[in-house]
């Protein structure tokens, strides 16, 4: 599986991430940076409406997705574009590497594309013999430093500090400037600058598809994306296959959702809508225009439990919400799709063998499904993934079976409870110190290594309320 | 006005005294509370661990011990929360849906029913101390009870409030999750005890036994001077 | 223009319908009534002028100056601004209304004559267009649809419209017809709509641009030009 990053088990992953200082802060500020600047921009508007309407338009688009797509493909070959419909990540990349070969490609300047990464395209073009330039800042600096993974899906190169940068562009690009973010940005801009003049190919991402003109849109800051597709002669436009819209109407809906819950702007600096390749006697643009459109394990999701994950807009304003994100950053998660999206995600699209702790790391504290400007109701499909992870797939330990069982049995039955309840303070009494349990047994285990427990109450609240009844109240 | 109480298990077993200071709270306001023998766990433990079909048993016992009465109110917002999940919970079931339905619509948490039901603002506590309050996720995000705790702490003679930075971020009890990821729990629930500390209140208040016990249970284990209380018990004080 | 190729394409759909329990769908769908409409609400009932404020006032929030001037003043704020920006070369679009609106004796003499370099795009000198505009300084647009809600101008691409003249220049001055103004984004998309629904094709490239480029890439600390332009300008003129 290709979106997996890193090596290591999880709790290992967790552990550098929770020891690396830089990281958590630079994750923690930017938590509170993004969240304070949405609040203020989602205040502005009737947000729970808009987060309908997202919905509604997302919901309908899944249900007709062959529909929308055929439409969409449709309108794309009447404006001059190819479409590749690709079942799995090698077809993508199979069909991208002939068109390289087609156009004797060297160079290829790409802009900020996730199911790019998933299906590591930048690897096969590199096969391929061409060489590969991200050109969104965060991921420049990512690849310049030996092609570290990504740990945010809208801010790359979140866990990197500046200091880091700055030695990585030293020794890479002969940087001598300071650290500076605004020397760095602009010693990647003189770089990039030639890049893009000299690339053969540009490859994008997809924001939202529009079907009914075969249409697709771009959100950037950095014009990046413009730059991409006004520049090289060929344009190959590379999206899930979820990701279109009925109309320039919904388009525009979710595009507000998109750039607010990502970012809290209103709109970000642009917004590119491309259609089909440039017009005839047009001098920039792409002379010829590939449209990529990848299944790679989505039509699996459709039509089951899960299948409301595929309303994300990749806005990761559920992984600026987590908790747990906050405190172990993206890499922990081991797979390009980080926090609360990601633990949904990657299982589903890279198995339970790779990924069953994910939707453990979450204590279901549901501040992801709040924040999801389409309402996908994350913290619920997490849930759904436990249920499968111990009904059907039967990996969870043997010593949580057995507990649960015996829960099954004592919570059924009011009497089983009543006598374990009572007799808990005798059972517990050998690792009760005073009112507190320090070294507790079993699963009080790892309770106990970081914090007190309570001893059982010597008279239950029930037998408090018991005897107050029959001695008549005070 | 009758009440039938929702202990919860950890109350039972664990937090006598919120039980106790429940009742006579509830009391105090006019109600008069029963206690159901037969009440077991809401069952939340097993079904958040993906143990659904343990769980369900567990409701079903609750759903047969509950739908008698007038209102159902209990001193937890997670707890709470779970029972009005019970109708998705049995959804499609032709039995238990409807049954579990009519439950979900008369369980409040204990200061939603102050509040909403008995439309009381100010019962007439008295509570010297400078205080925090922790909103618990489930309270404010599954059942969406956020105002009540505030109104009513809010016309407590004495008492001083500061609120919590960060207030919105999860204590890091979540059930199961503080003992399964253990390690992450910890980062969380030292955030929590870190921004209790920047209040400078000598008592940490809340309304869900769960997060009282991983956060209590934390600020124990570092020797911080901090009471932890349940806001039944600062309610219930004159 | 050539019809593209599709490839592919059955057994993928095939697998969709499949999965969602039902066979392809073939028959036009009507436009689903959406239940929820709240983009309409949006300065629903602002006038231009508070149109006009709602603009200016969002011009500070993304570091973009803003002059309001009229048809007879446009000549001269347009002169001082190309000064306020250091005077270089400048491409521009090839465009009738910069005849119309009173320019050709600033564009094509006052400037020329200080040794400033105007170029006007022209697509009969094919890439040349681009080498200009990348060594120009200015680059000089002209709106079409104006979202008063977040600051926006909406450039639509042609022949006579490169798409670099906007991105490529170090500065981004954009001319903004009052009478151009809506409240937001949702007005652009149905008169993109409209257009096409009317039998038109839609520009190959339609640009809502806000503001210069920008980054918070590095430590979320934000950099004015990354890509595209570094600083950008506003001028709108009441045409109305």
């Amino acid at each position: 599986m290709t979106m997996k990053i890193g090596t290591g088990q999880f709790k290992e992953r967790v552990d550098q991430g929770i020891n690396d200082s830089f990281m958590r802060g630079a994750v923690a500020g930017a938590q509170e940076r993004i969240g304070t600047r949405r609040n203020d921009v989602i205040s502005e508007l009737n947000w729970e409406e808009w987060r309908s309407h997202g919905e509604e338009i997302r919901q309908h688009v899944l249900e007709h997705l062959d529909y929308y797509l055929e439409q969409l493909s449709e309108n794309v070959a009447k404006r001059g574009g190819h479409v590749f419909f690709a079942q799995t990540g090698e077809e993508a990349n199979e069909y991208i590497q002939q068109v390289v070969a087609k156009k004797d490609a060297k160079k290829v300047v790409k802009s900020k594309s996730m199911v790019t990464e998933e299906i590591s395209l930048n690897t096969a073009l590199e096969q391929a013999g061409c060489e590969v330039i991200e050109t969104d800042l965060g991921e420049y600096i990512l690849q310049v430093d030996d092609h570290d993974p990504p740990s945010h899906i809208v801010v790359p190169a979140l866990h990197k500090n500046k200091e880091k940068i700055r030695d990585v562009f030293s020794e890479k690009l002969g940087y001598q400037l300071t650290s500076k973010p605004e020397e760095l940005a602009g010693h990647a801009r003189k770089k990039l600058r030639e890049e893009f003049m000299a690339a053969d190919i540009g490859i994008t991402g997809c924001n939202f598809a529009v079907a009914e003109t075969g249409s697709f849109s771009l959100v950037t800051n950095e014009g990046n994306a413009d730059l991409v597709t006004s520049l090289p002669k060929t344009q190959i436009t590379v999206m899930g296959m979820e990701r279109l819209v009925p109309t320039f109407e919904e388009m525009e809906v979710l595009v507000s959702l998109l750039t607010r819950s990502a970012v809290g702007q209103k709109l970000t600096s642009y917004i590119t809508v491309l259609t089909g390749p440039r017009e005839e006697l047009d001098v920039d643009g792409p002379e010829e225009f590939h449209l990529v459109i990848v299944d790679n394990g989505r039509s699996n999701i459709l039509g089951g439990d899960f299948q409301s994950v595929l309303q994300c807009i990749r806005c990761a304003a559920c992984v600026n919400a987590c908790p747990v994100y906050r405190h172990v950053g993206g890499h922990s998660y081991g797979s390009i799709y980080s926090g609360p999206i990601g633990a949904v995600l990657s299982p589903l699209l890279g198995g339970y063998d790779e990924y069953k702790e994910l939707p453990y790391a979450s204590s279901l504290c549901a501040a992801c499904t709040d924040a999801c400007p389409v309402k996908i109701p994350l913290h619920e499909l997490l849930l759904k993934h436990r249920q499968i992870i111990v009904e059907k797939e039967g990996k969870a330990p043997i010593s949580e079976k057995l507990a649960m069982k015996a829960f099954g049995l004592g919570a059924a039955s009011p009497l089983l409870y009543k006598m374990g309840s009572k007799i808990a303070p005798m059972a517990m009494n050998p690792f009760t110190d005073g009112d507190k349990i320090s070294k507790g047994p079993g699963p009080l285990k790892a309770w106990t290594e970081i914090r007190e427990f309570p001893a059982p109450n010597k008279e239950r609240f029930r037998d408090w309320f018991k005897n107050r009844e029959k001695g008549g109240k005070q | 006005m009758k009440v039938t109480l929702f202990a919860t298990c950890l109350v039972d077993m664990f937090q006598s005294d919120v039980g106790k200071a429940t009742v006579e709270l509830l009391e105090r306001l006019g109600c008069e509370i029963d206690f159901p023998e037969a009440q077991v766990c809401c069952g939340q433990p097993a079904y958040n661990s993906g143990y659904v079909k343990e769980s369900k048993e567990a409701m079903k016992r609750m759903i047969e011990t509950f739908e008698n009465a007038e209102y159902v109110v209990s001193p937890s917002g997670s707890c709470t929360a779970m029972f009005r999940e019970y109708p998705h919970v049995f959804k499609g079931d032709s039995i238990w849906e409807p049954r579990a339905l009519k439950l979900a619509e008369k369980t409040y948490e204990l200061t939603q029913f102050i509040v909403d039901v008995l439309k009381i603002e100010d019962v007439g506590a008295r509570f010297e101390g400078k205080v925090t309050y922790h909103t618990s996720c489930h309270m404010t995000r599954l059942l969406r009870v956020a105002s009540a705790p505030m109104t009513l702490l809010k016309n407590v003679n004495g008492l001083e409030f500061t609120m919590l930075p960060g207030k919105e971020q999860c204590c890091g009890f979540g059930g199961t999750f503080s003992v399964k990821m253990g390690q992450i729990s910890e980062q969380m629930v030292d955030e929590k005890v870190m921004h209790i500390e920047e209040t400078g209140a000598d008592y940490i208040i809340g309304a869900d036994a769960g997060c009282m016990l991983n956060i209590g249970g934390r600020i124990q284990r570092t020797g911080k001077p901090i009471q932890v209380l349940h806001i039944a018990e600062v309610l219930n004080s004159r | 223009m050539m019809q593209g190729t599709i490839q592919n394409r059955d057994a993928f759909l095939n697998q969709i319908a499949s999965r969602l329990g039902r066979e392809r769908l073939s028959a036009p769908l009507p436009r689903p009534a959406w239940q929820y409409q709240p983009q309409d609400e949006v300065l629903k009932d602002a006038t231009v002028n508070e149109l006009v404020e709602v603009l200016k006032t969002h011009c500070l929030k993304i570091h973009t100056s803003f002059v309001m001037t009229d048809l007879q003043n446009l000549p001269e704020t347009l002169e001082k601004t190309i000064a306020d920006y250091g005077n270089e070369s400048i491409v521009t679009w090839k465009d009738q209304r910069f005849s119309d609106w009173g320019l050709d004796p600033l564009l094509k003499d006052t400037l020329p004559r200080q040794n400033i370099d105007v170029y006007e795009w022209d697509y009969t000198r094919g890439a040349e267009n681009i080498r200009q505009a990348e060594k120009a300084n200015i680059g000089i647009t002209i709106s079409e649809i104006t979202l008063a809600e977040s600051g926006t101008v909406v450039l639509f691409s042609d022949k006579d419209r490169g798409r670099t003249v906007s991105f490529l220049p170090k500065t981004f001055i954009c001319l903004i017809p009052k009478s151009t103004i809506v409240p937001r984004m949702t007005q652009a998309a149905r008169i993109m709509r409209e257009k096409h629904l009317q039998g038109n094709n839609i520009s190959s490239c339609v640009n809502f641009i806000t503001g210069p480029s920008n980054s918070a890439d590095i430590e979320l600390e934000l950099v004015v030009g990354v890509h595209g332009p570094v600083k950008a300008a506003y001028i709108l003129i009441d045409d109305l």
